[in-house]
């Protein structure tokens, strides 16, 4: 049960609601059937001393006192009777019904009425016995004045018996009520949930590859439909900003294009012309690189755009991704050589993705260029292609400058440079790692960095993992699809492996 | 040397001549003013008689009316798109070599040029010497240079033993930088972009390196140039490289 389920807090809420309110029954219940009990009690013993003066102390002149014995103790039989009756005049007891049995309740202990509180009216008196009773004083005066005291008694043990056997049902049965309430209500609650869950789940997936899917629209008429619908809408809001936003900067790059086009031409034609000055060569040259780099970030950001946009076509196959890193480093190594960095490779072939080609090798490109930018001559550098948990898994690590800690969610952000005055220098876009993203991201792909600074960076790559026979596996020629003109392949097969020995 | 138009100024000696005798008449297509007297004024040194129209209609209207040897046309263009230009041409005119000028650069955008009848495409913004490439390529309309044999001065790259020598001395190379040194002998004296280089030595997706083109090229120079006094091998500030074969000094 998850705790912060609506499913929890509703059932949680009315269950406490229910429990308040079996609170409130059973406390009425038990107070009104304990108020019923005592009054109830109170009146039989009312009853029976009106009963005793109207029938054997009015008579009591006339017949003497022996006759009132008999009489009574005939009716209220000593040790037997309920209530517990006793006749006094003064301090002397006319008759007495004795003891309680069942409970015994030793009532020759209790006092005669002394207390003028007690006349006419109940009181409780604790016995020896540490039994509770109440007795009613009723008194009379005889025709010669005198005054006669009438007690009933009875205990309260019968009804504290009821009150106790109420008690334990009520404490029962509460809490039963309350468990099957909270087990049925939840139980109850998954079925109109479950619109809820199917809607959260679909949202879930909504905008993780493409806008393009809709929930499903509940059709029940009440707040879920209504709520499915008001999501589509802001899924449609959404999507046509972030279209918005996508054409915005396909058409910014765009329009940027003729400009350079002129800005290069220009400055093409300008450097052409014969006796310029150095410093003015120099110049132009200068505004000429710069232009290319211009060039650069528009293409670069139209690519970005076009891909997740998913304007961009893709050409889907099946490729080895030691094919793809094997070529590429082969296409680079002078590079590294230059800068005198050890390139280690380890393969684990065969790593078969579906992809394509060529924006995969983009992404090793980028990759190995980043890690030789940022290495320092004589570092090394360790390529890494192989299945790791079930994913096809690139890992580039070099013994470079590496990244701060607070910086590394941000590499992959567009034009976000670790080292400003750095990368500057070295003229890139500042969009390499942005592009990687893009590519991984259509890919299915996760791109990851960890960097301890000053001792170097990881990045790793991870495409999920196409699963071939061999019989598969022996058609796919990833090198012919790279791009490279089969003739050349062939040609240069011997001066490509004279390159990949030097690493 | 007969004379199409009144509009064509261009009569000089050595000026590139079409089939029918007269200069290489190419028709630019293209709103942009800039962009179009930029390509005219590159093309008009070349030699070429050039035609500017700045709209779609234009364009059609000349395009009847002379028989071009070439059209370079931009896509985005008033009036008629240039893919709708470029269909009507083709109903009339299966020969005429098209080349097209694209702000957009996605493969499928390609495809569709293909599909409608484009030659080539470039994509802006380009190197002016890239615009002449393609457009001397399309002109030839033959077989590029095949012979085993490439010579420029006293460079020699011998395509069947892929051994290159220079007077006489032979020079090993790796695979990349034989690539690079055919590329630049097929150009003699052509300045060859890095983004040409790059596309044709390497392919696209290296395009994002700042500097493998000329960290190859500085190795491949020391190997060709050095000790000798003549430094076949030029960086053209700004530009890209050029070989040259030194004759002329």
């Amino acid at each position: 049960m998850k705790r912060n389920s609506l499913r929890t807090r509703v059932t949680t809420f009315y269950v406490g609601m229910l429990a308040v309110a079996l609170l409130v029954f059973s406390v009425a219940v038990y107070f009104g059937i304990r108020a019923f009990l005592n009054r109830s009690l109170e009146r039989t013993l009312s009853n029976s001393a009106q009963t005793i003066v109207s029938d054997y102390l009015v008579p009591l002149g006339q017949k003497g006192e022996p006759w009132l014995v008999a009489e009574m103790t005939e009716s209220y039989p000593p040790g037997y009777s309920d209530p517990f009756v006793r006749v006094s005049q003064g301090s002397r007891i006319l008759y007495q019904s004795g003891d309680m049995r069942d409970p015994f309740v030793s009532m020759s202990k209790v006092p005669l009425p002394s207390n003028p509180k007690w006349f006419n009216t109940f009181h409780r008196e604790t016995v020896s016995s540490g039994q509770r009773v109440v007795i009613y004083t009723l008194t009379y005066r005889t025709p010669t004045g005198s005054l006669v005291f009438v007690e009933t008694a009875a205990t309260i043990e019968s009804t504290r018996h009821v009150l106790q056997s109420l008690l334990l049902v009520l404490l029962l049965t509460t809490p039963t009520i309350l468990v099957v309430a909270a087990v049925g209500g939840y139980l109850l609650m998954s079925r109109p949930l479950r619109p809820v869950v199917v809607l959260t789940e679909q949202a879930e997936r909504v905008g993780r590859k493409e806008m393009g899917e809709r929930l499903p629209v509940i059709r029940t008429g009440d707040e879920l439909e209504r709520l499915s619908l008001a999501l589509n809408r802001m899924i449609e809001r959404l999507e046509a900003a972030l279209a918005h936003n996508h054409r915005f900067s396909a058409d910014a790059s765009h329009e940027l294009r003729t400009p350079l086009t002129i800005i290069r031409g220009e400055l093409e034609a300008l450097i052409q012309m014969p006796t310029l000055p150095p410093h003015v060569i120099e110049g132009i040259g200068s505004a000429l690189e710069e232009s290319a780099r211009m060039a650069k970030i528009v293409h670069s950001l139209m690519t970005i755009s076009r891909l997740d946009g998913g304007d961009e076509q893709l050409e889907l196959v099946p490729v080895d991704l030691v094919d793809i890193v094997r070529v590429t480093l082969d296409h680079m190594g002078l590079l590294a050589e230059e800068k005198h960095i050890s390139v280690r490779t380890v393969y684990r072939p065969p790593v078969y993705v579906t992809g394509d080609p060529m924006r995969l090798k983009q992404v090793v490109v980028n990759l190995v260029d980043n890690a030789i930018k940022y290495t320092p001559n004589g570092g090394e550098i360790r390529v890494l292609v192989a299945v790791e948990k079930k994913a096809a898994c690139i890992e580039i690590s070099d013994t470079g400058i590496g990244i701060p800690a607070d910086s590394l969610k941000l590499v992959f952000d567009r034009f976000y440079r670790t080292d400003q005055a750095r990368s500057r220098e070295s003229g890139g876009t500042g969009l390499g790692l942005s592009i990687v993203k893009a590519i991984c991201d259509v890919h299915s792909g996760v791109a990851s960095v960890e960097s301890i600074e000053g001792n170097g960076t990881t990045v790793r790559i991870e495409f999920p993992l196409l699963a071939l026979t061999l019989a598969q596996a022996d058609q796919i020629q990833t090198a012919a699809q790279l791009g490279v003109p089969p003739s050349d392949e062939v040609r240069f097969s011997d001066g490509a492996n004279e390159v990949s020995t030097r690493y | 040397m007969k004379c199409f138009s009144s509009k064509l100024q261009l009569h000089f000696m050595g000026q590139a001549i079409n089939g029918h005798g007269g200069a290489m008449r190419i028709l630019v297509i293209e709103d942009e003013q800039k962009v179009s007297a930029l390509i005219k004024r590159g093309l008009t040194s070349e030699r070429y008689a050039v035609d500017v129209a700045a709209d779609g209609i234009e364009g059609w209207e000349l395009a009847e009316a002379y028989p071009y040897d070439l059209m370079i046309l931009d896509l985005m263009i008033p009036r008629l798109t240039g893919a709708e230009l470029l269909q009507r041409v083709r109903r009339k005119n299966t020969f005429l070599p098209v080349l097209v000028l694209t702000a957009r650069d996605s493969i499928d955008d390609k495809v569709k040029l293909f599909e409608v009848g484009a030659d080539d495409y470039l994509t802006k913004p380009f190197a002016f010497a890239e615009l002449l490439m393609r457009v001397k390529a399309l002109l030839r309309r033959g077989p590029v240079n095949r012979s085993s044999t490439l010579r420029v001065g006293e460079l020699e790259l011998d395509r069947l033993t892929q051994q290159v020598r220079r007077a006489g001395k032979r020079i090993e190379l790796t695979a990349k930088e034989y690539a690079l040194l055919e590329y630049f002998m097929q150009n003699e004296e052509r300045v060859l972009s890095r983004n040409m280089i790059i596309e044709h030595v390497w392919d696209q997706s290296f395009d994002g390196i700042t500097n493998i083109v000329d960290v190859y090229v500085r190795h491949l120079r020391s190997k060709v140039d050095d000790g000798n006094l003549f430094k076949m091998i030029r960086t053209i500030r700004g530009t890209g490289y050029t070989i040259r074969s030194g004759n002329e000094t």
